[in-house]
């Protein structure tokens, strides 16, 4: 059975939807109406910390229009939603039964007619709280004295995760010179233009949940709201139509249960949970991060030690920061041969809002650090910055810091693409008077998950429309119309006879998530192995019709063919069968992991690997930094949709320039002091660079690659790389503000 | 009160409170799903719409504001599986967005500039649009569409 050729694979086409998308009629959740819908919303906690001595909800429930109040009361029956959930740790509760542990935390969840009714009812709730001391910082939160974040814990870490790669004692002592920072990161927020927004609707039994969503993962979805309703999986659908934008944020449950919650007391009725932008701060965050990096170095360049030592400040709810802090482990080391290394990643309690997976999740706050510190090491030595990086980036073949050799390496090519395209190498024009302009680089080295897995199933029907069904949510990435393309090339249709269903989880199969860049590897894969096994019930379903056995007929081309020169379409086939469909599941699944004692093993089932260089101006009156021209490369194995490979990789450096120099939540005792997208700024069309480039570092016949995230990570130490060559100062905390560099250069 | 008012050339007079804001009313009464929320203070630009022919954040246009003017929204550039207009084609063929939340408040906004100015450059394109917001960061793209417009000489 031959493969079919010249595939749409590699061509730049538009969203498959595209029509939709620039007539507003993609049919967002928030856009879905459905019948009897009322209105969800959330009472939250004003304090950080805090005991509540009295809830009461009586003047709520007497007020018109309110349909449902639920307070911790009403939870934790024989049956209905249990009071207590959590994914990597149960310690969140549906609504505050007696602690609250952050501002924001949902104390009572209202539903009724109107926004007015909902509203008034929300503030008819009366709770009288005892305010307790509150720790905000992770470093702080740490110490053995620190007020606890929830009762009865010993210690504010939650999770330890340990590296331990060589002796870094004799490392050190081997040394020239040791070189150690600490560089930090703040709390920020993923900033999806689209809310957080769930519509939940029981059957009138309730025996069976629908709940519609913008969510990045409705298996997890669908598994968490089993698990809190104590009932089997499939009695839980989960569909979510495309999404206007995730960056890590809708990676787990959250406005899901209370829409789900309110409608188990609606009476059989809809609920629609949509989120301020005010809420959205106070929901879901990027863990804040304090990295200590000490490394030892040779005159000649050689890294003979590393030790690492991270805090991550997760907010008073772990969600699935346990596995993001283990998974953080091998994102902290750096593309680097180092002789020896030992990481400590701690996740720690805070009295903040939940942290999650932010863009470029882990590794941002950790290139942030080791890629300036790389450029802080060269020059301990006296050496160029990219000269040690030429010397001392992996190479395919080299051991990773977890005892893995490591293949398909392409650190050198990214920063090479990225040093060319830039002009490294040219004259740097001043523009003179107080502005200056400086160059930097930064190279990064990320996991992706090291166990999950993706199915999908295709089906062709009678009239010879071929439809995926996926479980990988569109975001805007463009996986859907990535796959289609995958899909019409391995079956030989042109891409109009080509359909994707997306997630629904009466419809779809298992997929993991759409996170970490996995979905055109892992589901992509998946697909291919779909196909294959398409094509081959479809020559068991010609043979017969052609009289040869399966082995003889090729199938490409929207046909099945007989060395003979005779052939039959697609459809030809089904009918002659008698056929109204063929179906065909394929499966792809990566099961890797490390020593939990030692961070000993494989890390990633593969590597995401990328790299920016940039030029920027520096304003030394008023230390405003301009980025000129930015350049970012990942490595991409076979690009699908180059036209959609270009967006994702300017998505990764203009979003990556928000953390960078903008983006920083301000809290005062707890509360978001900047929940509005004035205080808060995300960049702008005016923030961007001048010039921008990206490239893809291609290998003929490699694997499909995500390339949503990789040269994200690079931006922030690029910029801060080209600062110092511009300025000579160090900046080592984020975001890169002009008063932060005002401030270093009068240090 | 009744409030007069055209949106995509239809006249309606609707029942609306004077401070409601134009956005709810486009969205809940009118069913639109072009103009959306996306920080309900005028930063994001994600609810632009036309008022008179002028891009306005309708979250912050209230009813009382509204009252008898034209507005017009995406929904009201092409007709269902009709030709698309010149800005929303262009945004196609320049892949001008991805998750396109923003798209219609851009679509919108470029519209009105080339209207004003058939002939912007790429400055006045970044100043007609910077304040429009997105996350996705597809501008390279978006002011390429919108060069592609521009009428020359």
């Amino acid at each position: 059975m031959s493969k079919h050729t010249g595939a749409p694979v590699g061509v730049g086409v538009p969203l498959l939807d595209a029509r939709e998308r620039v007539t507003g009629a993609i049919p967002f959740v928030g856009n879905m109406r459905v019948p009897g819908m009322l209105v969800g919303r959330v009472l939250r906690s004003p304090l950080a910390h805090a005991r509540i001595r009295s809830l009461d909800a009586s003047a709520a429930r007497a007020i018109p229009g309110v349909v449902a109040v639920v307070t911790a009361a009403d939870l934790g029956k024989e049956s209905g939603p249990m009071l207590q959930y959590g994914r990597n740790v149960k310690d969140q509760e549906v609504v505050a039964s007696r602690m609250v542990h952050y501002v924001g935390e949902p104390v009572a969840l209202v539903s009724a007619e109107t926004e007015e009714a909902a509203e008034a009812a929300l503030a008819a709730i009366a709770v009288d709280y005892e305010e307790l001391p509150a720790v905000y910082d992770a470093q702080e939160a740490a110490l053995p004295d620190a007020p606890k974040v929830h009762e009865g814990m010993d210690s504010n870490v939650f999770v330890h995760a340990k590296l331990r790669h060589g002796d870094v004692e004799a490392g050190f002592a081997a040394a020239d010179a040791i070189v150690e920072e600490t560089y930090t990161s703040p709390v920020a927020q993923q900033t999806s233009l689209e809310p957080h927004v769930a519509i939940a609707q029981w059957t009138p039994d309730g025996t069976a949940l629908t709940v519609w969503t913008a969510s990045q993962a409705p298996f997890a979805v669908r598994t968490a709201l089993a698990g809190v309703f104590r009932i089997k999986e499939p009695s839980v659908r989960v569909v979510v139509p495309p999404i206007g934008g995730g960056y890590g944020g809708k990676g787990g449950m959250r406005v899901e249960l209370p829409a789900a919650v309110l409608a188990w007391f609606s009476g059989g009725r809809p609920v629609r949970v949509l989120l301020s932008r005010a809420e959205e701060f106070v929901t879901v965050t990027k863990h804040a991060a304090s990295i200590t990096i000490r490394t030892g170095i040779m005159r000649d360049g050689t890294l003979t030690a590393r030790q690492i030592t991270c805090h991550w400040g997760t907010g008073a709810v772990v969600e699935n920061s346990a596995a993001l802090v283990r998974g953080a482990l091998v994102r902290l080391v750096g593309p680097y041969r180092i002789g020896a290394v030992h990481v400590d990643s701690y996740g720690v309690y805070t009295n903040l809002p939940s942290a999650g997976a932010y863009r470029g999740a882990m590794s941002s706050q950790a290139t942030w650090a080791y890629e300036s510190h790389t450029d802080a090491l060269a020059r301990a030595i006296g050496m160029a910055p990219v000269a040690l990086r030429r010397r001392s980036l992996i190479r395919s073949g080299d051991t990773f810091a977890t005892g893995e050799t490591l293949h398909e390496v392409y650190f050198h090519e990214c920063m090479e693409a990225c040093l060319e395209r830039l002009g490294w190498d040219e004259p740097l024009a001043q523009p003179g008077g107080s502005l200056r302009r400086g160059r930097g680089v930064a190279v990064m080295m990320k996991s992706t998950n090291p166990v999950s897995r993706s199915e999908c199933r295709l089906e062709l029907g009678a009239d010879g429309v071929l439809t995926i069904f996926t479980g990988t949510v569109e975001m805007g990435q463009g996986t859907h119309t990535a796959l289609a393309q995958v899909a019409a090339g391995e079956l030989g249709l042109p891409l109009e006879r080509v359909r994707v269903q997306g997630p629904d989880t009466a419809l779809v199969p298992f997929d993991t998530a759409t996170n970490a860049s996995r979905s055109v590897g892992m589901m992509g894969t998946a697909l291919l192995n779909a196909a294959a096994a398409l094509r081959e019930r479809l020559a068991e379903a010609a043979a017969p019709l052609l009289d040869l056995p399966p082995d003889q007929l090729s199938v490409a081309d929207g046909a099945v063919a007989s060395a003979g020169g005779r052939s039959l379409t697609y459809a030809e086939v089904l009918a002659g069968g008698g056929l109204s469909r063929l179906d065909a599941t394929g499966e792809h699944a990566t099961n890797v992991g490390l020593d939990p004692q030692t961070g000993q093993g494989v890390g990633s089932p593969h590597w995401h690997q990328g790299a920016g260089a940039c030029e920027v101006e520096v304003d030394t009156e008023t230390g405003k930094v301009r980025v000129l021209r930015y350049v970012g490369a990942s490595f991409a194995g076979r690009v699908i949709n180059p036209d959609l490979a270009r967006l994702q990789n300017d998505g990764n450096v203009i979003y990556g320039m928000g953390p960078a120099l903008l983006e920083e939540m301000v809290f005062d005792a707890g509360r978001v002091m900047n929940p509005n997208l004035s205080d808060y700024q995300i960049p702008s069309l005016k923030d961007t660079p001048d010039w921008l480039e990206g490239v893809c570092i291609e290998h003929e016949e490699g694997e499909f690659h995500g390339i949503g995230e990789m040269t994200l990570p690079p931006v922030a130490p690029a910029i801060a790389n080209a600062i110092e060559d511009a300025i000579g100062v160090r900046v080592r905390a984020l975001p890169i503000s002009a008063e932060r560099v005002l401030r270093e250069l009068d240090a | 009160m009744k409030i007069a008012l055209t949106v995509n050339g239809t006249a309606h007079t609707l029942e609306a409170a004077p401070d409601a804001r134009l956005l709810d009313v486009l969205r809940e009464y009118l069913g639109l799903g072009g103009p959306r929320e996306g920080c309900g203070i005028g930063a994001c630009g994600a609810c632009t719409v036309l008022l008179d022919g002028a891009p306005v954040s309708s979250c912050l246009v209230l009813m009382g504001q509204a009252e008898g003017h034209t507005i017009t929204t995406v929904e009201g550039l092409a007709k269902p599986k009709g030709a698309l207009s010149a800005v929303q084609q262009a945004f196609i063929d320049h892949r001008a967005f991805q998750c396109s939340y923003c798209t219609p408040g851009f679509v919108l906004a470029a519209t009105a500039l080339l209207e004003a100015n058939p002939a912007p450059s790429d400055d006045d394109i970044t100043e007609a649009l910077t304040g429009n917001l997105c996350r996705c960061g597809s501008y390279r793209n978006i002011v390429e569409a919108v060069a592609s417009l521009r009428r020359q000489g």
